[in-house]
Order: C-alpha cells, then sequence, then structure tokens
C-alpha cells in the first residue's frame, strides 16, 4: 500500500485516504455504509453479488465500489435514489429465489442478507412466481447444506481455496441452477469450518450447532484458543451454562485471525460440558483402590497433610493451562513446598531458544507480507493452522518465496518455492549448513540431499527485500535452538529484517517457558521426585507407578489420574479467566464464559488453596488479575503488563522477550556438529503428504466421544477407548507424542 | 440460401462459391498470401495505422475499432502476446461466420498471422464454438497446409517472424463467446467473464497481452492490407469502414449470408428486395432484429419509409443497432410475446450464474414470460417486467444482463398490442 495521500470525494466530503485503497472500504470506514456479500478484505475480489454500486463521476455506468481503487480527485455518490435503487433491486434479485422463512434459519438474527435487506426498508416483495427449491443436506458431520439460501457469493469456494489451500468446495452447474457442492456429495477436507464463517446467509451452517438455540440468546465470551500455539481469538457462545458454539464471527471477535479458526478451536468444545467430566475431588487412600469422591476441604487438608513434609516436591504444569496456573504452580513448588523440582510437561523445551534469540518474534501479520520464509520441520497446517493459512497467503498474495525443509511432503509444499526433502531427524544438519557453508558437503550427505540445494536456499535467503522469517517445528534439539536463535546477524541486512516463529504444539508453550522458567529438564524433576502435584496429564504416566503419593488437576480420568492419590476436577478454559501466550510472543486474554461445571476450579485457585493449607498466602485473594500482576511483576519479558492493557483483542499486546546480541556459541555448536558427524546419514525420507485433519479425526484427539466425530474416526476400531483428554497430543505417525 | 455481396464487389465472400476455395492451392490462386508477404516487408506500426484508417470495427457485436484495440496491446512488454479468434458464434440469428470458416480458413490464418506480426505475437488460438466441432477439421487441416508451405511455424516465408495457430473447441456455452470468459474458458477454467480493468490487451490469456477478434474483423485485415486501409474504408462510410456480412433468417424469400457495404441504403430495400420480399406474399413485415438477438428489436412503423443506413450509425438511430449482423425478419404471423419468451428461455439458459442481476433476473424474467403464456397474465406484468429489465441493464458484470434485457424492453415498448392481449386477456379466468 502505497504511504501517498490523494483526496476523494465522497457524498460532497472530501476525505483523505491512502491512493489505492478500495474504494468500499473507504466509505465504510467514514460512515457511508455500502452494502455488499461477495466482498471480503481477504479475498480475492468477486464483484458478483453487484450490491455495492455506487456512481463515480465521469464513468459511464453505476461502478462496483469493491473493484475501484481510489484515485486523485475521485468524486463519488452513495446516497442517491439511483444507488438505492439498485441496490434494492438487487436485494429484490437476492430474495427472488431465496426462502424467506428466516424464523426457521439457524443464521436468522446474524445473517448478513437479512439485516442488509431489512435495514433498507420498503421490503415489499413483487416475486410471485414459484421458487427453485433445493433439498436440504450434510456435507459433513461438521457442516449442513441449505442450498436454496445461497446467494452465490463464492465466499466459500475462495476461502477454501485461498485460505485453506484445498478446492473441495465449489460451484456447478449453470446460471440459475448453480449450486455450491462438493466432489462426492462430501466435504473431503479438515473440515476446517471457515466456509460455514464466511457464509453470509444460512447456506452453510454449522452441523454440531444446528437448531441448538438462536444467537441472541447466546451470551458471548471473546476467549482465546485452547489448542493451537496461533492463540486465535474465538467467541463463545454459551447459554445456561453450556457451551453451545464458538465462532470468530467479526461482529463478535475481531482478532488477530479475522473470522479464520480450525476445526479443533471450532467444533472441539464439546469436551466444556461432558459429562464425563470429573465432579468432585476424589482421594484414593489407598495405593490401587477406588478413588473416593471427598468435599474440597477435605480433599485439600489431605493433600497438604501429606505433602507437608515431603522433600523435593515436583511440581509439573501442562502447556496448555494458562500462565496464571503455571505461574501459581511453580509458587506453590518454590515457596510453599521449598522444591527447585519444578517442569512443564513439554516434550519441546523452547527454553534454549529464549536464551538465544537474536531477533524479535514475528506476528501473523508480519508472515502475511513476509517476503522469504524459511520452515524446518513442524506441520503448521495440522498443528498451526492460521500461520499455515498466513504462509499460503504470503505467497499466493504477496509473492513470498517458501522454503520448506522437511523429511515428509507436507501439504504445504504445494505453495512452496523450495522443498528440500531431507532425511528423517536430520533437521540438525539443514541447521549446521545454515550457519556456514563450509558444512554443506557433511550436511548434505545427512540430509540426503544435493549441495546445490542448500546453496540455493542460501541465494533465496540472500535475496530477500523485507522480512525474512526463520520458523521451525518440534524437532531441533537444544543445541541447534540456540544455534538457529542466535543467527539473525548472519541474515540480515539494510534491506532484509530477520524476524523468529517457534512452531511449538501447545497453546500456551511460550507462555509456560517464560513464566516457569524452569531449571531443570522434565525428565530430571520426574526422576528426582517421590511425590508430585500435577497440573493436567503426563503424555507417558507410567513412572508414576513407583511414586509416593501424585496429586493431579484434571478435568477428565486420564492414565495420570488412575496412578494419582488424589484427583482435583479442574475448570476448563471456558470457565476461567486467564491469559496464554502465542507463538508470536502475543499475551491474550482467557476469559470465563460459564460458570465452573461440577465443582472444577481453576489450577491456580486450587494451587492457591494448597499453598494456603500450607501456610502460605500468595496474596492473591481469588482474583485472576492479582495472580497476572505477580506475573507482571517477576518476569521481565511481561513488566507492566495488566488485564487492562489486554483488553481489546484486535491489538494483541507483545511480551518483550530479551533481544541478545550475537553470542559464542562455540561450544553448542561443536556439540551439533559432533551430532551431526554421528546421524547415520542412510537415506530415510517419507513420501507420502498424510492428509490434513485426518490424525485429528482418526485418533480423535479430543472430541472423539461427540456423535460429529465419531462419523468422522474411520479406521479407529474403538474410538470410546480413547481416553479424552485435551492434554493429549499425537503426532503424524498417531502415536502420543513422548514426555521427554 | 443465398450467399452473394449486394452493393459491392464480394470481398469476404469472394470464394464462398469458387471450387475447393478452402485450399492453398485455391486460395493462393484467388490472391492469397499476398496480404501477408506485404504484410511481413511493413512495420508494425504502419499494419496498425492502416487497420487504423480503414475504420474496420469489432464484427463480433460491440463494434469497437480494431486499430484502436490493437494499439492498446503494449508490444514491448517483455510477456508473450496471444491473438485469439473468436469463433465462438453463438448469437442466435448469427451464422456468418460458419461460412468463412467452412469455405475460406485461409482467410482467417493470413488474418491472424499479419495480426500476429503487428502485435510481436507468436501464438494464436482459434477458439470454436462447441457445436462447430466439424469445422475444426477443416480449419486443422488448412493449417497443416499452411505450415507445409512455410507460412506457419518458424521463419515465416523467411521472414524471421515464428507464428503458431491452434484451434480449440469450447463445450457449448453463449457466454464463453464474451471475451473474457473465452479467455478463462480457453485456459480451462469455469468460462467466467473476469473483472475488466485489466482489460485483456493488457492481461489476457495467461495474463498475457492479449487480442481477441471476431473471424469476420479478421479475415477483413488482409483485404485491408492489399488495397490499403483508406480504399478499404471508402467502401463503407466515414465512421464504419469496409463492408458487413449479414445473416438473414425469418420470413423472407432468399435467406442468406450478404455481403453489403457498410451504409447500405437501405433497410426496407434489403428486406422487401434484395432477401426477395415477405415469405408469404400476403404477409406484412412486421419486426425485424437486425443484429442478432441481444439487439433491440425494431417494428414496421421504424423501417418502412425511414430510409435506415445500414450502418453502425444508421441503425443506432433508428433505435437498434448493427451488433454481430444476425438479421431475423418476422412477418404479421408472429406474437412478440412468444418469440421475447423464447429468447429469454435462452438467456436463462445461457445465463452463466456470476452475478446475480442477470442469474436473478433471466429467471424471473422467465418465469413472468411462461406465466403469460399460460395464461395467468396480469397487467402490472408488463411494467415489472420493464421494471426488471431496468435493474439488470448497466448493473450486471458482464454485457450479457443487457443483453438479456434489451429485446425485452424494446419489445414491450414498440409491440404494446401484443402483450396487452395476454395481460388483459386472463384466459384462466383468475
Amino acid at each position: 500500500m502505497s504511504e501517498e495521500l490523494i483526496k476523494v470525494t465522497i457524498n460532497g466530503t472530501e476525505y483523505e485516504v491512502e491512493k489505492g485503497r478500495r474504494l468500499i472500504e473507504v466509505c465504510n470506514e467514514n460512515g457511508c455504509n455500502i452494502p455488499s456479500f461477495c466482498y471480503y478484505s481477504d479475498l480475492q475480489v468477486q464483484a458478483s453479488c453487484r450490491m455495492c454500486l455506487v456512481r463515480i463521476d465521469k464513468m459511464p455506468k453505476l461502478q462496483t465500489s469493491c473493484t475501484i481503487n481510489c484515485t486523485d480527485g475521485m468524486v463519488v455518490t452513495t446516497n442517491t435514489e439511483e444507488i438505492a435503487k439498485a441496490q434494492r433491486a438487487m436485494s429484490e434479485f437476492l430474495l427472488a429465489n431465496h426462502p424467506l422463512d428466516c424464523p426457521v434459519c439457524d443464521r436468522g438474527g446474524e445473517c448478513d442478507l437479512q439485516e442488509t435487506v431489512m435495514s433498507a426498508g420498503n421490503v415489499e416483495e413483487r416475486f410471485h412466481e414459484p421458487k427453485n427449491s433445493f433439498a436440504e443436506k450434510f456435507l459433513s458431520p461438521m457442516v449442513a447444506n441449505d442450498q436454496q439460501r445461497c446467494i452465490l457469493c463464492k465466499r466459500c469456494t475462495r476461502v477454501c481455496d485461498e485460505w485453506m489451500g484445498e478446492t473441495v468446495i465449489e460451484a456447478g452447474n449453470r446460471g440459475v441452477n448453480t449450486v455450491i457442492g462438493t466432489y462426492g456429495g462430501w466435504l473431503n477436507c479438515s473440515q476446517c469450518g471457515n466456509c460455514v464463517e464466511v457464509c453470509p446467509t444460512g447456506t452453510l451452517l454449522d452441523a454440531v450447532y444446528r437448531h441448538e438455540t438462536r444467537p441472541w440468546e447466546l451470551e458471548r465470551t471473546v476467549s482465546t484458543d485452547v489448542y493451537s500455539s496461533d492463540g486465535m481469538q474465538l467467541s463463545i457462545g454459551s447459554r445456561g451454562g453450556k457451551v453451545h458454539r464458538i465462532v470468530a464471527r467479526d461482529r463478535y471477535v475481531n482478532g488477530l485471525n479475522g473470522e479464520f479458526l480450525d476445526v479443533k478451536a471450532r467444533f472441539g468444545h464439546e469436551f466444556v460440558n461432558h459429562p464425563d467430566r470429573i465432579k468432585t475431588p476424589l482421594i484414593r487412600y489407598k495405593k490401587g483402590g477406588k478413588a473416593i469422591p471427598a468435599t474440597w476441604d477435605d480433599a485439600i487438608s489431605f493433600v497438604a497433610d501429606k505433602l507437608k513434609d515431603s522433600k523435593n516436591v515436583g511440581v509439573v504444569a501442562s502447556p496448555r493451562l494458562t500462565n496464571e496456573s503455571i505461574f501459581t504452580l511453580k509458587r506453590l513448588a518454590t515457596e510453599a513446598l521449598n522444591s527447585d523440582n519444578y517442569a512443564v510437561s513439554d516434550a519441546y523445551n523452547l527454553a534454549p531458544f529464549f536464551d538465544n534469540l537474536s531477533a524479535p518474534l514475528c506476528n501473523h501479520k508480519e508472515i502475511r507480507y513476509a517476503k522469504t520464509i524459511l520452515l524446518i520441520g513442524g506441520e503448521p497446517e495440522e498443528e498451526q493452522t492460521y500461520t499455515a493459512k498466513q504462509m499460503r497467503q504470503a505467497v499466493r498474495n504477496g509473492g513470498a518465496k517458501l522454503i520448506i525443509v522437511n523429511d515428509t511432503p507436507i501439504n504445504l509444499i504445494k505453495s512452496a518455492t523450495q522443498f528440500v526433502h531431507v532425511n528423517k531427524g536430520s533437521y540438525e544438519a539443514f541447521v549446521l549448513a545454515l550457519l556456514d557453508k563450509k558444512n554443506d558437503k557433511v550436511s548434505a550427505k545427512k540430509l540426503g540431499v544435493d549441495k546445490a540445494e542448500l546453496e540455493k536456499v542460501r541465494v533465496t535467503i540472500a535475496a530477500t527485500e523485507g522480512d525474512f522469517i526463520i520458523m521451525f517445528g518440534g524437532d531441533l534439539s537444544a543445541e541447534a535452538q540456540a544455534v538457529l536463535a542466535n543467527s539473525a546477524e548472519k541474515f540480515a541486512s539494510d534491506k532484509c529484517k530477520v524476524l523468529y516463529h517457534p512452531l511449538p504444539l501447545y497453546n500456551n508453550s511460550v507462555g509456560a517457558n517464560d513464566v516457569m522458567q524452569g531449571k531443570k529438564s522434565l525428565g530430571e524433576v520426574l526422576k528426582e521426585s517421590k511425590s508430585f502435584i500435577i497440573g493436567g496429564s503426563l503424555q507417558d504416566a507410567n513412572i508414576l507407578e513407583e511414586k509416593d503419593f501424585v496429586v493431579a488437576f484434571e478435568l477428565f480420568e486420564t492414565e495420570t489420574t488412575d496412578k494419582a492419590d488424589v484427583i482435583l476436577p479442574a475448570a476448563s478454559f471456558a470457565e476461567v479467566d486467564g491469559t496464554y501466550t502465542n507463538n508470536a510472543g502475543n499475551v491474550q486474554r482467557v476469559r470465563k464464559a460459564i460458570d465452573f461445571v461440577n465443582q472444577s476450579k481453576p489450577d491456580w485457585l486450587i494451587a492457591d488453596a494448597i499453598a494456603k493449607e500450607l501456610g502460605v498466602d500468595f496474596g492473591y485473594q481469588s482474583s485472576a488479575s492479582a495472580v497476572f500482576k505477580a506475573i507482571a511483576d517477576s518476569v521481565p519479558a511481561y513488566e507492566g503488563l495488566r488485564y487492562p492493557a489486554l483488553k481489546n483483542e484486535s491489538k494483541p499486546v507483545q511480551a518483550k522477550h530479551t533481544i541478545h546480541s550475537a553470542k559464542d556459541l562455540s561450544n553448542e555448536i561443536k556439540a551439533l556438529t559432533e551430532r551431526v558427524e554421528a546421524l547415520a546419514g542412510e537415506t530415510n525420507k517419507n513420501n507420502e503428504t498424510p492428509r490434513i485433519g485426518h490424525k485429528l479425526h482418526r485418533l480423535t484427539t479430543l472430541t472423539s466421544r461427540t456423535p460429529q466425530f465419531h462419523l468422522l474416526a474411520n479406521g479407529n476400531p474403538k474410538p470410546e477407548n480413547l481416553h479424552v483428554s485435551p492434554l493429549k497430543q499425537f503426532d503424524t505417525d498417531g502415536k502420543a507424542v513422548a514426555a521427554s | 440460401m443465398e450467399i452473394k455481396a449486394i452493393g459491392c464487389e464480394p470481398l469476404q465472400l469472394k470464394r464462398m462459391h469458387v471450387k475447393d476455395g478452402h485450399t492453398l492451392k485455391v486460395y493462393e490462386k484467388t490472391g492469397g498470401y499476398k496480404s501477408l508477404k506485404k504484410a511481413l516487408e511493413m512495420t508494425q506500426d504502419d499494419i496498425i495505422n492502416e487497420v487504423k484508417a480503414s475504420a474496420l470495427r469489432g464484427r463480433g457485436g460491440a463494434g469497437f475499432p480494431t486499430g484502436m484495440k490493437w494499439s492498446f496491446v503494449p508490444r514491448q512488454s517483455p510477456k508473450p502476446k496471444y491473438v485469439v479468434c473468436n469463433a465462438d458464434e453463438s448469437e442466435p440469428g448469427t451464422f456468418k461466420d460458419r461460412y468463412l470458416l467452412e469455405r475460406d480458413p485461409h482467410a482467417l490464418i493470413e488474418g491472424m498471422l499479419i495480426a500476429a506480426f503487428a502485435l510481436g505475437s507468436e501464438c494464436c488460438y482459434i477458439y470454436f464454438r462447441g457445436e462447430y466441432n466439424y469445422l475444426i477439421d477443416i480449419m486443422d487441416k488448412a493449417i497443416e497446409e499452411a505450415r507445409k508451405a512455410n507460412l506457419v511455424g518458424k521463419n515465416i516465408l523467411g521472414s524471421g517472424f515464428n507464428c503458431e495457430v491452434f484451434t480449440q473447441t469450447g463445450a457449448g456455452a453463449y457466454i464463453c463467446g464474451e471475451e473474457t470468459a473465452l479467455l478463462s474458458s480457453l485456459e480451462g477454467y469455469r468460462g467466467h467473464p473476469r473483472m475488466k480493468p485489466p482489460f485483456p490487451a493488457i492481461e489476457g490469456l495467461y495474463a498475457c497481452p492479449t487480442v481477441v477478434n471476431n473471424v469476420e474483423t479478421l479475415t477483413a485485415v488482409p483485404q485491408i492490407i492489399e488495397m490499403g486501409g483508406e480504399n478499404w474504408r471508402n467502401l463503407g462510410t466515414e465512421k464504419s469502414g469496409g463492408t458487413k456480412l449479414w445473416s438473414v433468417s425469418g420470413h423472407v424469400k432468399k435467406p442468406g449470408v450478404y455481403e453489403l457495404p457498410m451504409g447500405y441504403s437501405n433497410l426496407e430495400k434489403f428486406i422487401l428486395e434484395d432477401c426477395g420480399g415477405m415469405l408469404h406474399d400476403d404477409k406484412k413485415l412486421k419486426a425485424c432484429i437486425p443484429g442478432g438477438s441481444s439487439v433491440y428489436i425494431m417494428n414496421a412503423e421504424q423501417i418502412i419509409g425511414k430510409n435506415v443506413l445500414m450502418d453502425y450509425e444508421g441503425l443506432v438511430a433508428a433505435g437498434s443497432s448493427v451488433g454481430s449482423g444476425g438479421f431475423i425478419v418476422m412477418d404479421e404471423t408472429v406474437d412478440v410475446m412468444e418469440s421475447t419468451k423464447n429468447l429469454i428461455e435462452f438467456y436463462k439458459h445461457e445465463s452463466c450464474g456470476w452475478c446475480t442481476p442477470c442469474r436473478e433476473g433471466t429467471d424471473w424474467l422467465n418465469k413472468i414470460l411462461k406465466r403469460i403464456s399460460e395464461g395467468n397474465g396480469r397487467p402490472e406484468d408488463a411494467q415489472l417486467m420493464l421494471d426488471i429489465c431496468d435493474n439488470i441493464e448497466g448493473k450486471s458484470f458482464c454485457p450479457l444482463g443487457d443483453a438479456a434485457a434489451w429485446p425485452v424492453q424494446s419489445a414491450i415498448k414498440r409491440f404494446p398490442e401484443d402483450f396487452k392481449n395476454w395481460l388483459f386477456r386472463n384466459t384462466n379466468g383468475n
């Protein structure tokens, strides 16, 4: 976008706008509201609904304002009789074959078509002919389709193509018989549901929420996604203590992700009100015995009693918990239990990365406008869907160069400028090659690629004019992370700005690293202690067999709670106040949408109660904002932050992670070189492109017990036997990710 | 079936009655490929200037000056340039290109090569409508002949100019005759029109500079080069140069393809004398659609005794337009309400569904006209249809919307009696 300001006259008032901006946006920003259905600022212009017609001086016909870029001296009229007639005509045409039974439509009350028509007034109907009709159907367990309500704005097809890169939904037939359909009548995709989100009418509908309630009866709470580390902002629609749906419609929430959500964020909320939630505190008085319900007071004093005299109690926090909970658990360990045995139950430790960070983290908008993106490992389309979408659009709309280094031909390589197909487990060799040209020979051998490919990567990076973003998935060793994080200086120039973007697995991996600041690894903690307090579950609970005393805060019965002596019902993300820190370092609010389900409590409140019982008062007075203030006071990156400063989800606040200058990392480099040289170097590559979303459906990470996911859970013989836990994460092969 | 020139030497129709006129041998014997040789020795600017001087206007229907269109192409652009021939002749009532393609394919090849040379293009496509499949063989053979004679391919006639000509067929959609939809279809996408700007001259086929011209436009190019732009223009009028083909059908004794100089005087004489008069001597002329189904329909009062000149300006002044020259004559036996219903059914079927007014408007008009024809007309329907047409006209994405609205508007306004009969005589008694 040009910085140059030009003058545009709209309805007689002169405005100064940036040159080349879309006229429809300029008009809407300045109070001349122009209705439109097919226009969507993040998608290719379509100009098919013809609602946004305006009169521009010196142009022969009415012009669609969505296709017009502002030029200097443009004179625009939007409020004449002629425009009103045109708009009325278009809504009349759109309604001609659209059923007028809004009261039975799920979109009634939040339908763009309904609102545009009603706000124009004068709604007498002249169409008395029989309407074309189509039968209602389900495109998938997630998406219901009522074709006759379609106004063919094609937002859904464009979203599917441009955002998701999937093109599973397309227009078929011609003329008035045009229908939006799928190939084979079934949505064969990751079920992201973005087509449902952007649909301006009730054509594509959330099948999970179908006929549950009316939108105006829902309470809306803006919160943060509990699955991916992108920290997508969403709106929880709840009523009577039940979460009914999750949307990102921009009338309710205006976060960094716009209206984008993925399948987990949008549909994976049934666990919140699931009947299997643990209802009361449970105490297992005898090892291997039955867990007996207890009151909160009894349970807390039982725990305090047991731990009072224990030395070296281990405290483990899940990276899915809020910053507040993780921080309180840490304080519980350090202040109440006098233990330094605390860690985050995340196999992927980001500490070496942040300790050596030499350039800022990039936010998601910067990805969209980046010029070169280097992705080492990871599968963002599955785990960090919003990042993947921004990458795809950076390539498609911004002409960015995307270099993908992976052992698997992931779906995103369709957008890549260069795909370096490397051997399994050899990402470190790539980091080493990136570090210094002289390592090319050994690296190329271990990676199983040609040396020229590494040179090509280097040339692309060197030619970057603009932002260069380094992304990496969860497979890098501590040394590789440290070296990579410290190498910004090598790539930066006057023209090129280097930015980092880690791709951790969990929604609060970055925050957990920030507030926990554990000195020990998870493996060490698990080994050294005899008694444990675990917020969440462990990926591999077998180690708990031989422990003396285990307390677990959980939503559901898991393998960890099976081995725990005291099980305390924790509250889900929809029931608590708090913050998550996403992979861009944005500290974002989680807000309480519904009352606590059963007798559950937020993890931090449970930890606080145990500490009080042990005689230590953190001074929180049951207020999450007080916990956050304590975090801000003790974690340098969060200094000065308070809840009111995080109020506006459209302006996410970035934590100020320290930027280190180039360090002497010769030890790490030496270790890295040795490890690379020790690699077998035999050809060992995945050649099959994994289907996005399949692991979710097949292995049913979270929502397998909801009927919708049951249907999708093909290939799993007994989905009901899988444990339902938001703390489980599966890798691409479907195995649970090991704890350490 | 008459194929002849009236009021001028046959130029477009020169080889229509020559035996084996479609072969290279006969084509060259009758003066073919002379213009190409001449053009290859001219500069690109000279060729474009000749075409400008000829006042040749696009024969596909819009009548845009061809020389002007060519001059919009950025010849210095590093992208490849394309010349595309629009042989998707699907306007109801038009069949002139079919005879050119069938009996004189080399004229089109020569025209395309000259255009390609003038625009610095090395690749030409001929896009046939789906129903013209049988013409592709003829064209392919002609291209093969030309290739053997070094008229197509590398280093044409030793000039260093390379050019390939390819044929491609559509699937029979009317919308693919619209130039941008044609390009979408040619690229292998759904035949949807594209946004203008960018115009095809800047970003057309595969986002490269492209000129899309009608068959008749391109076959006129060799004539222009041969006789000079000024001379060619003088055959017609100041603003509409040269000659034009008219595809005459309907209630006349001699339907066929007629070549007339632009500005031919006059329309009444053409129908009643040149075309052999009305089919039935006792039936009078009632209506005439002079330029294919998409133009305004004319009634007898606008034609009889009005000295209507047959060129772009003359027909516009008389209340219609040249369009593609699909000349449909109707006598008294025709009920214009029913003929309009037929037309709208066509437009409803052929609307691509991209934009709201055309998709829903044509469907609505079709439903109303169907209801009227079933005897359930209401007096207010005429006003309603006019309003619907007004809401489509000028608001649709591409000209198909306008093309559907104009015939209805003109039919209701110019033949009110025909509609009154249906709207006020509700045969079902309700």
